[in-house]
């Protein structure tokens, strides 16, 4: 395979175009070659950035308990051979069976739960509340954005990957041809660089890549941009919130 | 999640069901999980697509398509709300723009809304061949852009 004809296969393998035998055949690739897998993971990353443009939607409320149904029906479909395996002697009657398999299941609910506290919870606990298992917790500055009356309209926590949570403090009004955009100065002599977006009005975290880890006195602050963001990735709209981090106390 | 499988799968419900289904994979699939290769977002997100596409792909083999599944409007007006939301700094956003009009289209409508070559060749009431051949050209040219 051509480097060229790769290129188009991992790239439709990530828009989803590509049909299962040419998924299931880069992925076999991936799997053997890391260079491959990274150049994967790349395009998918890439393309990534329109799954940040859907509407967010609440999660149904009922979702985590579907989901454990959902595993206590499959972990019953497998059950009477993990009775078998186990060594467990192997009912002849349809009642004796239910009773193993009830036995059987309340082991296997232990083992979910103790196996809960792993990585499965962890990535969709994560996922949940919208950060990745491998940002650290603790912010390594924080600055608190006020406007032009002196009011804070805005907190933000920048983290050593780069990952910024901003937590607005008030609805700001911008009108809907608008978009609050975040800048920050990694360097104070030099040029702001956007964090990102807040396409929907309301906090998020932004990723970005090939920054410094953020420092004390670093400047951030939000300026509300036409629709999709500054035109000269320089900030050109009025300043809803501006200030200059601090690194916490811990 | 749920927007991202609603845009693809147009019903709540499916979306629902489509972002359960992701969630119980990758309480299954945990121990495959690689943080050498990105994150945990980005591996659950691709979950969630491919949920999404086998559901997408198995309803058009089985159930006639509903009518306003393809009521070309409302995927117009998906689309351009995501390339207008879609960041304007990111090299995604500026390469696209080089692209023509309907290779732009194209590229957006098969990540944006799952469609495949045949969805795409059927709207735009071109050949199967060609239509491959054309979105080729165009991912070609968009990964010159952003390398």
């Amino acid at each position: 395979m051509t480097d060229r004809s790769l290129g188009l296969l991992i790239d439709e393998v990530a828009l989803g175009l590509a049909d299962d035998d040419d998924v299931a055949r880069l992925e076999a690739m991936a799997a053997a070659d890391p260079i491959v897998a990274a150049r994967l993971d790349h395009a998918r990353a890439t393309f990534a950035l329109l799954d940040d443009t859907a509407d967010p939607l609440p999660l149904p409320e009922d979702i985590w308990k579907r989901i454990d149904q959902s595993i206590d029906l499959a972990e019953a479909e497998t059950a009477p051979v993990a009775a078998n395996v186990s060594g467990q002697r192997a009912s002849k009657t349809e009642e004796s069976n239910v009773i193993e398999l009830g036995a059987v299941r309340a082991q296997l609910s232990r083992w979910r739960l103790s196996a809960f506290a792993g990585l499965a919870a962890a990535v969709v606990l994560a996922v949940a509340l919208s950060w990745t298992v491998m940002s650290p917790k603790e912010p390594a500055v924080i600055a608190v954005l006020l406007n032009d009356q002196g009011d804070a309209v805005a907190l933000i926590e920048g983290r050593p990957d780069n990952t910024t949570r901003v937590t607005l403090l008030e609805r700001p009004d911008v009108a809907a041809n608008q978009v609050m955009q975040v800048w920050t100065k990694p360097d104070a002599d030099g040029p702001p660089v956007s964090l990102g977006l807040l396409e929907t009005g309301e906090s998020r975290t932004l990723t970005i890549q090939g920054l410094p880890a953020p420092n004390a006195q670093q400047l951030y602050e939000i300026t509300t941009e036409p629709a999709g963001g500054s035109p000269t990735n320089l900030p050109t709209g009025p300043i809803l919130g501006k200030g200059l981090a601090k690194e916490p106390v811990i | 999640m749920l927007g991202v499988a609603k845009r693809m799968l147009k019903r709540t419900d499916l979306a629902e069901d489509a972002v359960q289904d992701a969630l119980v994979l990758v309480w299954r699939k945990a121990s495959q999980y690689d943080p050498e290769r990105g994150n945990a977002t980005s591996w659950l997100y691709t979950i969630l697509r491919n949920r999404c596409l086998t559901m997408l792909r198995n309803e058009a083999r089985e159930t006639p398509t509903a009518p306003e599944a393809i009521d070309e409007t409302i995927d117009d007006g998906v689309l351009n709300t995501a390339w207008d939301r879609l960041e304007s700094t990111s090299d995604l956003k500026r390469c696209l723009a080089g692209l023509d009009f309907d290779t732009r289209r194209a590229i957006l409508s098969s990540y944006v809304l799952g469609h495949s070559h045949g969805e795409i060749a059927g709207r735009m009431n071109a050949p199967l061949g060609s239509v491959k051949s054309w979105v080729r050209r165009g991912l070609v040219k968009l990964r010159e852009c952003m390398t």
